[in-house]
């Protein structure tokens, strides 16, 4: 399946029972009315877990109704970390959300080893982007958990985003390995990485995907830079998942393709027991909701 | 000033100066195509140095007159770029650019310690002026093409190139962002230390006089809202003119995702040297192609 738009996620939905979605702090506004507007719309089944006084406060000054919606009153935020974590390890949640809490102490939780949501691999983050100018939509890892994963770190965050991609309906997604350039160097550790993961693929140690890297940004988007440089690939010019070197080369892909390309964009942690919902605050009010979506349609078993 | 790269060419086209560009080994469609409107407008001369019989068979194929060119005849890619070079570097040219040579011969002969191009000690570097829809202003874009992991010394070099450049279209005091993942100074990340000491230099007056402020991820260089959302204090203030990069890894997919998804134009050159050097990709567009010749043009007027 070839999807070309975020709001396909709703059609991926729809046959699917409703996923349970914990918010964690969730005395936030800006995740509130994302989590809302989706459960309005019957995407998810929300979870409140927070201060229910700061909750209900905020939800009646910009008219959300919460009426009906489960909350868990706890005003601790590390408390109501550990509440929303344990819910999802006990089965009682699908999605786990970071509300008005930070990252560090969300994450510290979920890597808990007693009572965290550990699966044995890597965390690591998936962004999935709608451009304009490209054919279908583009997934790109990772851009915002890992600082410079070695070897072994891309084969798990390979491994991760690819499961994501087919549960998105993309069977065997085409990985591009990014380099600054398409010709294997050892003055850049990254193009041997890619070479690496490309006959690892082949060998199919890393499977489920075609892989080839390392390729130049043009080369691994646009088919017509892949022939002027004269590159053979099965996946140049076509590829679904873009593998970043490192997290400096993908936050600045990240936010080009939002800023300057009018991008939209989806993003969730991988590699937990279930999709994390991680936002922030310059995202839009849109990316935090395609973010919910993407979580629900991405969730095992679904 | 000069605030878009059409504006850019029109100043060289009609500044009455005719440069002469010498071109190693130009002799395919690409190159001929890339240089034959700014010797059709008139501002530039081009030395084609290759096989004659092979350049005379590319113009007709490309539908140009081989009359407009002067052409000397050169046996293979290797001499023909020293030729290129030297005359360069002697003063027959003005400009020295790269045809049908692989881009690793051709800097090798511009570096050459004998008859190059680049001075002892100086860094090379790649500045872009980069055009494109969704930003107010010209960005000047550094390292596109060259340098792999600039340590201090080569990002400072980088710094001014750019700074140079930006002054050169007439931007008195540009402001110059130093990108990292985010604008928090961590040995985690170790060019932002050097972006540290690089802010302190700017201050001293060890760098040219410019704004400049980093670690900043592109959202608070470019864009005063997240500035404001952020409530980060910066100068730059999310209006940079100059984008500084850690790596040519994240340059290098930066420029392009401008170039394909951003509808975006350059203009960019080899910098450091003591003549301008052009060099772009084969799959760049005509229009940035012409813009590169005419950059270099531009550039070069500074040289006499």
């Amino acid at each position: 399946m070839v999807l070309k738009h975020l709001s396909e996620l709703k059609d991926i939905l729809v046959d699917k029972p409703t996923r349970r979605l914990v918010l964690a702090a969730a005395q936030d506004q800006t995740s509130l009315t994302s989590v809302i507007s989706a459960a309005r719309d019957g995407y998810i089944e929300p979870i409140l877990v927070g201060d229910k006084e700061a909750i209900q406060n905020i939800a009646s000054e910009n008219n959300l109704d919460i009426s009906g919606v489960r909350m868990i009153h706890e005003p601790d935020t590390e408390v109501a970390v550990e509440i929303a974590v344990k819910m999802v390890r006990s089965n009682q949640a699908d999605i786990l959300m970071k509300g008005k809490v930070g990252t560090s102490t969300l994450l510290k939780a979920v890597l808990n080893k007693e009572w965290g949501l550990r699966t044995g691999t890597l965390l690591s983050h998936i962004a999935i982007f709608e451009v304009e100018a490209y054919h279908k939509l583009i997934a790109v890892t990772d851009v915002a958990m890992n600082i410079a994963p070695n070897l072994q770190d891309k084969i798990a965050i390979v491994n991760n985003s690819v499961a994501c991609l087919n549960r998105l309906g993309v069977e065997l997604p085409k990985v591009a390995v990014l380099g600054a350039v398409e010709m294997v160097s050892e003055n850049m550790q990254a193009t041997l990485d890619a070479a690496l993961l490309s006959k690892m693929n082949q060998r199919d140690q890393i499977k489920h995907c075609i892989i080839d890297g390392p390729l130049a940004f043009d080369n691994a988007i646009s088919l017509d830079s892949a022939i002027h440089k004269g590159i053979r690939s099965d996946v140049a010019g076509d590829t679904d998942l873009l593998l970043m070197p490192d997290i400096e080369v993908g936050n600045v892909l990240y936010k080009s393709l939002v800023f300057f390309a009018h991008a939209k964009v989806a993003a969730v942690i991988l590699g937990a027991i279930v999709p994390i919902v991680l936002t922030s605050r310059s995202d839009s009010d849109q990316a935090k909701y395609d973010s919910i979506l993407l979580a629900a349609a991405v969730t095992k078993n679904a | 000033m000069i605030t878009s790269l059409k504006q850019m060419a029109d100043s060289v086209r009609t500044a009455g100066r005719k440069y002469r560009i010498a071109v190693a080994w130009g002799q395919d469609q690409n190159t001929i195509g890339s240089i034959h409107r700014a010797v059709n407008e008139g501002f530039a001369e081009a030395f084609l140095i290759g096989s004659v019989s092979e350049i005379v068979k590319v113009c007709r194929e490309t539908g140009c007159d081989p009359s407009l060119f002067t052409v000397i005849e050169s046996d293979d890619e290797k001499s023909a770029t020293e030729t290129a070079v030297s005359m360069t570097a002697e003063g027959e040219a003005d400009i020295v650019m790269k045809g049908l040579v692989g881009t690793d011969k051709f800097l090798r002969a511009v570096m050459n310690k004998e008859n190059g191009l680049l001075a002892p000690g100086s860094v090379m570097s790649y500045v872009c002026a980069i055009e494109i829809p969704a930003y107010r202003k010209l960005l000047f874009v550094t390292d596109t093409a060259v340098i792999p992991f600039p340590d201090l010394k080569q990002k400072v070099a980088m710094a001014e190139y750019a700074l140079t450049m930006a002054r050169r279209f007439g931007i008195v005091m540009p402001k110059v962002a130093l990108i990292g993942a985010s604008e928090k100074v961590s040995d985690h990340f170790p060019n932002t230390l050097d972006y540290a000491e690089m802010c302190r230099m700017a201050e001293d007056g060890r760098i040219s006089p410019c704004i400049m402020d980093g670690p900043l991820d592109l959202f608070l260089a470019c864009d005063p809202e997240s500035v404001k959302i952020k409530g980060v204090t910066t100068p730059v203030d999310g209006d940079a003119d100059i984008l500084l990069f850690p790596s040519l890894e994240a340059c290098n997919p930066f420029y392009k995702s401008l170039m394909l998804f951003g509808k975006g134009e350059l203009a960019g050159m080899i910098r450091g040297t003591i003549k301008p050097v052009v060099l772009m990709s084969r799959s760049e567009s005509e229009l940035s192609k012409y813009y590169c010749v005419a950059l270099a043009c531009l550039m070069a007027s500074e040289n006499n």
